[in-house]
């Protein structure tokens, strides 16, 4: 069973992750710094449980507070740009971030073990998880509540006020403009929110894998941020979380016994998908027949 | 008439030779053992996955030609290989390894890459019986991963990989006392790559000033550079007696042939251990002619060219790192035997218990090329050997052991 437990961490930590790009999305800015984001929540959270000996719960908020602030900060420059130029912005960003962390050396000697980040060899030994008696279903319950909780948030988000402005700025934001929106606010707190929610998953990440480094966090990490919203489609949360199943569980897992194959195949059906269900794997035409037939059985039920 | 006749015997005949050889499979065998294998099958390094399987399948088969693994009960057991492919991706071993865990192998050989054994050692229980400690309770024997003392990491790890200090250490030494007009070293390192970026700043670097060198400066390149002009020039600027590269074959290659563009002269060149193999030579042959490598695999013995034969036949080339996969196996076919491991559904726990004991216990093992010392740490001092390139071999140069 420890396996499909893994496997439901994996998908829980790549859904967070999937959402932080989805916030973003909506506003119509493709970030290709999540990965960035996400090295941040991981390394402050880790020294915090490593170094500092706190426990995780308050490390990953302040971890997640942290790539808040970093991708608010982001956020304002990256106004100047949009499209293909905001991506090559976003890539140097992450890039920047990434190679931050490969020359950052910060350890402390504790019994005679020197332990904290230290530049390109990564930083070992977050092992907050097994230290403290954590199963494996445990963790995988942790990470779905954080997963969920994620999910709750943009979910609501998405169906609020505060939603329609995002989308209305997605969809053009010249006429969201005249329409009385902020478009540097609704932008900016987009890329806060989206780089809280990486910095969070971030945490968890770096807790789950025991030892991150700098290549944890490259542009493979980044593109698949961006791959699940846009593969399950961004009208709602879900098909972010059916996308990460597609990937994670699927293209990786199920046909890992393909071998070399597999990224062939991973390749070829995603733009299979992508050419056949433009809109997503969870497109809003997908949503309404998925209701219409629960509406559907409910009036067969009471007739 | 004829042609379905044809059909009807060729089916006869092909259900009577699966009966026959099924009846023959089962009367030498009684189970079958299990043994996972992981490591990177695709991406830059995907020839040393290719490698450790090919190597693994081989010595499985000589295994199960011998007349299997002698089991508990006395019982014979067919070995049986499964290799899945990590990508070199700590992410990915983390997965791979819960599911070979669970499932129904009693030990993982494996992996590949440095960067994805320190996670998932981590993942590992550190210390046995810790009943406070819910890291996973499986043996895991690295054949290729050989950044500097990881197995510490988990009582479940261990490694068959060379002590780089050690090697570069006798190298360093040998090399002053057969050149001593040499006095300056240059280095270059493949920064981002946690074996060449470790090999050089903690083992190179120092013991080339251990041995009395003057170290004037190290270039630096990534895993994905094609382009080495800059490096190469502050290389040629430097004019140092000795070149020592810490890089694997596919940036080596690169830096080799722009060295040989922009003609840098040197008296000695030295290259990282994981580069004595035939990607080297496929690659930049004739650049890399006469680079001294301390190699823990060299086809010397009759065993060692057992190995690489059998290896061949899965496509695999024998190297330091492949070899250890074959050493690995043979290894676990004594530990198993020594602790009656019975390979039975219902005892693969206590299997993997047993078998993680026997490898903790080894004092000694019999590698491909000589006697190879185990410690308390999991970690093994490999006898190793200097070959040079030479056209499209490695040859030896120097037996330190002799």
């Amino acid at each position: 069973m420890d396996f499909y437990f893994g496997m439901l961490q994996i998908v829980g930590l790549h859904t967070i992750l999937g959402l932080s790009a989805y916030i973003i999305l909506l506003t119509g800015q493709v970030s290709m710094a999540q990965a960035g984001f996400m090295s941040i929540g991981a390394y402050i959270a880790g020294m915090l449980t490593v170094l500092a000996e706190m426990h995780l719960i308050p490390a990953m908020l302040i971890g997640g507070v942290a790539a808040a602030l970093v991708a608010c900060i982001v956020g304002f420059p990256a106004l100047r740009v949009k499209g293909l130029m905001l991506v090559v912005a976003t890539i140097a960003f992450g890039e920047f971030i990434r190679i931050f962390w490969f020359n950052f050396d910060y350890q402390i000697s504790r019994g005679g073990v020197k332990l904290g980040p230290e530049g390109g060899e990564g930083f070992k030994q977050i092992r907050f998880f097994p230290e403290n008696g954590w199963s494996t279903l445990d963790v995988a319950i942790f990470i779905w509540v954080v997963a969920g909780a994620v999910i709750a948030a943009v979910w609501w988000m998405d169906r609020s006020r505060a939603g329609k402005v995002l989308r209305a700025v997605g969809e053009d934001d010249l006429a969201a403009q005249s329409a009385g929106i902020n478009l540097t606010v609704v932008k900016v707190s987009a890329f806060t929110a989206g780089g809280f929610i990486a910095g969070l998953g971030g945490s968890v990440y770096a807790h789950y894998t025991t030892h991150i480094e700098h290549l944890n966090f490259d542009i493979v990490m980044a593109t698949f941020a961006i791959i699940y919203p846009i593969l399950g489609g961004l009208s709602n949360v879900f098909g972010t979380i059916l996308a990460v199943i597609f990937v994670q569980v699927f293209l990786l897992e199920v046909l890992r016994p393909l071998g070399d194959l597999r990224n062939l195949l991973f390749g070829a059906m995603i733009i299979v998908v992508m050419n056949f269900m433009p809109h997503g794997l969870f497109s809003a035409q997908v949503a309404s027949r998925i209701k219409g037939v629960f509406s559907g059985r409910k009036e067969g039920a009471n007739a | 008439m004829i042609v379905k006749r044809f059909y009807l015997f060729a089916g006869a005949a092909a259900v009577a030779l699966t009966g026959v050889s099924g009846t023959a499979l089962a009367q030498k065998f009684d189970r079958e053992v299990h043994i996972a294998g992981f490591g990177a099958k695709s991406g830059v390094v995907r020839s040393f996955g290719v490698n450790t399987e090919g190597m693994m399948r081989a010595a499985a088969d000589k295994i199960n030609a011998g007349g299997g693994i002698k089991l508990g009960d006395g019982k014979m057991g067919k070995v049986v290989v499964t290799f899945y492919d990590d990508r070199c991706r700590a992410e990915e071993g983390i997965s791979v390894i819960r599911r070979i865990a669970s499932g129904k192998f009693v030990v993982a050989v494996g992996p590949t890459c440095s960067n994805v054994a320190e996670p998932l050692f981590g993942i590992l229980q550190k210390t046995v019986d810790d009943k406070s400690d819910s890291g996973l309770q499986f043996p895991i024997f690295t054949d290729t991963a050989i950044k500097g003392g990881l197995a510490k990491i988990s009582a479940w790890a261990f490694r068959n990989v060379p002590n780089e200090t050690e090697m570069y250490k006798n190298l360093f030494a040998w090399v002053k006392k057969k050149w001593p007009n040499l006095k300056t070293v240059y280095g270059g390192v493949e920064e981002d790559f946690a074996h060449s970026r470790f090999t050089w700043y903690k083992v190179m670097d120092k013991q080339a000033k251990a041995a009395g060198f003057k170290v004037l400066g190290r270039a630096k390149w990534l895993l994905a550079d094609t382009n080495f002009t800059t490096q190469v020039r502050a290389m040629k600027k430097a004019k140092a007696d000795i070149i020592s590269i810490s890089s694997h074959p596919f940036t080596l290659c690169g830096l080799l042939k722009e060295m040989r563009r922009q003609r840098v002269k040197y008296k000695v060149l030295i290259g990282l251990t994981s580069s004595s193999s035939m990607e080297t030579l496929q690659g930049c042959a004739r650049q890399a002619k006469g680079i001294i490598i301390p190699t823990s695999f060299a086809p010397v013995t009759a065993a060692a060219k057992e190995a690489s034969a059998g290896g061949a036949k899965y496509k695999a080339s024998a190297d330091l790192h492949s070899a250890a996969a074959w050493e690995n196996m043979m290894v676990l076919k004594q530990v198993m035997e020594s602790k009656g491991v019975m390979a039975k559904a219902g005892t693969i726990q206590a299997d993997r218990r047993k078998i993680r004991d026997g490898l903790a216990a080894l004092k000694n093992t019999q590698g491909l090329i000589g006697s190879i010392k185990r410690h308390k740490s999991g970690e093994a001092t490999k006898p190793f050997v200097y070959v040079h390139a030479q056209g499209k071999e490695w040859k030896i140069l120097h037996d330190p052991n002799k």
